[in-house]
């Protein structure tokens, strides 16, 4: 390309300066400067935003809430939310706005205490998943070889096996496990994906023009590794952190509802397996299973809508002008 | 121009304006264009990436990438108006009407099914089902006039080399007999002796059934053997139109001019202005030549990139030697070699001596202070996450030379300016806000900065748009004579190899053909692999002969014959390089 034709001035690029009059033209403007700062991604925002919502939760909670009502007794079994009514006919009180549950936990404290556990856990799991993923990504797309065949194999073994399976045998062994225990037991689960992903974009990185510049320029191993090769993977990297949150959680709450994983932490999905074990269900008692429902999803949707945005941000084809 | 223009145009353009909305605002691909091509008369679009040239055609077929839209103007073909046909309409004059030869025939064809398949789809597909008998009938005669024997359509594209594929591309495009071929860039990706080959094919077929031809292409030789008219774009806009005579011998616009004066030609002026003194090597602490082949070979499996070589490069006088072959001949094996990215099967590649693939990493770092190199593609060079300033400071700090931040940045701003480079306009730049062109003369300049004793120079031009080519070639040139710097450089272009270098050395399939002072190998060529490298070369110069059709057929034969036999054609030597067969 010449040096004249790169810089495209448009003809009307003066026009772009006025302030734009109509309402179209504002919005087109808006569209414009999303198109070029990927950043400002409404998708983005919003899962951010709900994601946050989450451990706000958790925060004003332990501030403005009484978390000793969380125990067993602390209040009247299986009161409603306020506004409704149970099948004994008692009304739900200011006391407990959500109700509480068959054992007179509140749900409130409940909520706000398991539902950013639940995210802890999958953070957790994910965070140490991606390290473990990156580092033995890396390894094996620049060392190659022997090693790269035993990681290859490893993790393509890996994949293959269904963890809640694998997960489900320990944790009944184990029995009673620590929040971050579990973390780490799923994180075993979770490295494989980026592991793969890592390894194929070194690959084909390790050949780049900037690559061999740099060894060129007498960079070390670990600089090219680092320096010049992870800044680009970011993108990458993001969106695969998000995609193994989800799993994590995913498994996470598998095995909660399963009855298996911390027996005395209040998570949203020990909540879910307590309220079936109580039969909550049929005894119409919906606030003690659905409240921890209506908050996954919540959950699920921000990491969605995370992913969706990283998404546009790492390919610009998916932006729409 | 009444003559350009006859009464029964097969296509005919007028006032066409194609606009890309874009973030920055709408970029006007193609303003007001007007064109005719008359039935059998061949007609180039030359211009450079981002001139239109592929746009208009493209508009033809109505097949624009979106958000490119036609803002005006109208395209006639036989007298329909393409840009009001409806989707389907338009599906039935494609390949039927006017049809499109893609650049990259090797992407082109479904390697899951047979050639004959594929040519048989196209028939279905616009005269409905047709009886097997007639459908072999016809692609046997469609690659037959393509010159393919009739079993080729039995083949799989795999089975096929790349002048092949290409040649099924254009039997693809004219079984339907379309009114208008369309051919972007057709041989773009092929070797001269290939090109040559392919492009007599399309001629001969397209003489054969009348057919208008459009020509995309930013090869004025190329251009000037192939064509009757010439249509030059810039910006999207067309500012020459006439017949290929009248536009090589006496063009009107600065920018033709501009494009003519680009191409090289051998024995023709240089375009390089001699130092008067050439600047002495940089002192050297040892008697080893700086840059020492012996015995190397490298094999990748069965295949032979690199047949035993020696040479030795001394460094005391700088010289610039040449490398010049086809795709696939070893030449950028050799440049890997010689930057030690991948170790020689057999042999030794010494570095003042030192066995460059057992170095220790003291002697590793001075290894690459002193051997630097220049790349094909400038766009890949650059770490997209950094400025472009990261590439000229990183190396300049890590080997020591850097004593203080300021000290970098004058050392960078030096750099530029001996490259033709505007630092203000280039440094703290990222790498996509600058073209290619600027790209690589920032490497260059990168070069420059760190001085080295030798540089490898990898195709320094081939992806670079050729009215910038003389330029970069000039600076890295530059390099030797104000800065003394060794250079080898890698190439298949043997028209500037003739220009630039002092030593010249032929590959083909890994080894040797003919080396010696380029204007003994290139000006009067004696080994017969040579010699045909030379004719093949498409030059812009009418009155030249370029051979027919069959005498590029038996060209295209020999060249098996030349990989038997492994005669090397020694034609004298310089100082301060020796080759040893």
């Amino acid at each position: 390309m010449t040096d004249k034709s790169t810089d495209v001035t448009p003809p009307h690029a003066d026009g772009d300066l006025r302030a734009p009059a109509t309402r179209e033209e504002r919005r087109a403007a808006k569209r414009a400067r999303r198109f070029e700062n990927p950043w400002m991604n409404p998708k983005l925002y919003w899962g951010a935003g709900l994601l946050l919502g989450i451990v706000a939760l958790g925060l004003l909670g332990r501030l403005f809430w009484d978390m000793d009502s969380v125990f067993t007794g602390a209040n009247l079994l299986k009161l409603p939310p306020v506004g409704f009514e149970n099948l004994r006919g008692q009304a739900g009180t200011f006391a407990n706005p959500l109700g509480t549950d068959g054992a007179g936990r509140d749900m409130v404290a409940l909520l706000s205490l398991g539902a950013p556990n639940t995210l802890y856990v999958g953070l957790l799991a994910s965070l140490i998943g991606m390290s473990l993923g990156i580092a033995l990504g890396f390894t094996a797309g620049f060392v190659g070889g022997r090693v790269d065949d035993v990681i290859r194999v490893l993790s393509d073994v890996m994949i293959t096996i269904p963890p809640l399976l694998i997960l489900v045998v320990v944790q009944s062994v184990f029995g009673d496990v620590s929040l971050t225990l579990m973390a780490l037991l799923i994180a075993g689960f979770v490295w494989q994906s980026p592991t793969r992903l890592i390894r194929a974009q070194v690959l084909s990185m390790r050949e780049a023009g900037y690559v061999q510049m740099a060894r060129l320029s007498g960079a070390s191993t670990p600089h090219i590794m680092f320096r010049e090769m992870l800044p680009n993977l970011v993108p990458y990297l993001f969106g695969s952190f998000i995609a193994s949150v989800t799993t994590s959680i995913v498994t996470a709450v598998g095995l909660e509802v399963l009855g298996l994983g911390p027996q005395r932490v209040p998570t949203l999905g020990r909540t879910i397996y307590e309220a079936i074990d109580a039969g909550a269900l049929i005894q119409n008692l919906w606030w003690w299973w659905g409240l921890p429902t209506l908050l996954l999803i919540v959950m699920f949707l921000g990491l969605l809508l995370v992913n969706l945005g990283l998404d546009e941000v790492s390919n610009p084809r998916l932006r729409k002008l | 121009m009444n003559d350009l223009t006859p009464d029964d145009p097969v296509l005919r353009i007028t006032d066409l304006s194609i606009d890309f909305p874009t973030a920055k605002g709408v970029v006007h691909a193609v303003t007001d264009l007007s064109l005719a091509v008359a039935k059998g008369r061949r007609v180039g679009f030359i211009g450079e990436s981002g001139s239109g040239k592929t746009t208009t055609a493209l508009a033809v077929m109505q097949m624009l990438a979106p958000p490119g839209r036609v803002t005006g103007g109208e395209v006639i073909l036989g007298g329909t108006d393409m840009l009001a046909l409806s989707e389907d309409e338009m599906r039935r004059a494609r390949l039927s009407k006017v049809s499109y030869i893609p650049q990259g025939a090797m992407n082109s064809l479904n390697p899951i099914m047979r050639i004959e398949d594929q040519l048989w789809d196209g028939v279905t597909a616009h005269e409905g089902a047709r009886p097997a008998e007639e459908l072999k009938r016809r692609s046997d005669a469609v690659l037959e006039s393509v010159g393919l024997p009739a079993r080729v359509g039995r083949l799989y594209p795999h089975e096929l080399s790349g002048g092949m594929k290409q040649r099924v591309c254009i039997a693809l495009g004219v079984i339907l007999s379309p009114d208008l071929i369309i051919a972007d860039e057709p041989t773009s990706a092929l070797d001269v002796v290939t090109q040559r080959h392919v492009m007599q094919t399309l001629k001969d077929v397209q003489a054969r059934i009348g057919a208008g031809l459009i020509l995309i292409g930013h090869d004025m030789g190329l251009m000037a053997q192939s064509v009757d008219e010439l249509a030059v774009l810039k910006d999207g806009v067309l500012v020459e139109h006439g017949t290929v005579r009248q536009i090589i011998e006496a063009p009107a616009h600065p920018y033709t001019k501009d494009l003519i004066s680009s191409v090289p030609l051998v024995g023709g002026p240089s375009f390089l202005d001699a130092a008067a003194t050439p600047a002495a090597a940089p002192p050297r602490e040892t008697e080893a030549p700086l840059l020492e082949f012996r015995g190397v070979t490298k094999r990748y499996g069965d295949v032979t990139a690199l047949q035993p070589m020696s040479f030795a490069l001394t460094g005391d006088v700088p010289k610039i030697v040449s490398i010049v072959g086809q795709s696939g001949s070893g030449k950028s094996t050799m440049g890997s070699l010689m930057l030690g990215f991948t170790p020689p099967t057999e042999g030794q590649v010494l570095y003042e001596g030192a066995d460059v693939s057992k170095m220790g990493q003291a002697a590793a770092l001075d290894f690459r202070k002193n051997v630097q190199a220049v790349f094909q593609d400038p766009y890949a060079c650059f770490n997209p996450f950094y400025r472009v300033d990261h590439a000229l400071k990183f190396p300049y700090r890590r080997f020591g030379y850097a004593k203080s931040d300021a000290h970098v940045q004058e050392k960078m701003e030096e750099a530029c300016e001996a490259v033709g480079l505007d630092p203000a306009l280039i440094l703290r730049r990222y790498p996509h806000q600058l073209s290619g062109g600027q790209r690589q003369r920032l490497i260059v300049a990168r070069a420059l900065m760190l001085s080295p004793k030798l540089l490898i120079a990898d195709e320094p031009v081939s992806m670079v748009d050729a009215s910038l080519r003389a330029t970069i070639l000039k600076n890295i040139h530059d390099l030797k004579d104000r800065y003394g710097i060794s250079i080898l450089y890698i190439t298949h272009d043997l028209a500037t190899a003739y220009h630039v270098s002092d030593y010249v050395i032929v590959l083909y399939q890994g080894h040797v053909a003919e080396a010696g002072p380029p204007r003994e190998v290139i000006g009067d060529p004696q080994h017969p692999y040579t010699r045909m490298l030379i004719d093949s070369i498409p030059w812009p110069d009418l009155d030249r002969g370029w051979g027919t059709p069959s005498t590029a057929q038996e060209d295209a034969e020999r060249l098996d014959r030349f990989a038997r036999e492994t005669r090397t054609v020694m034609r004298g030597g310089i100082e301060g390089f020796t080759l040893s067969a």
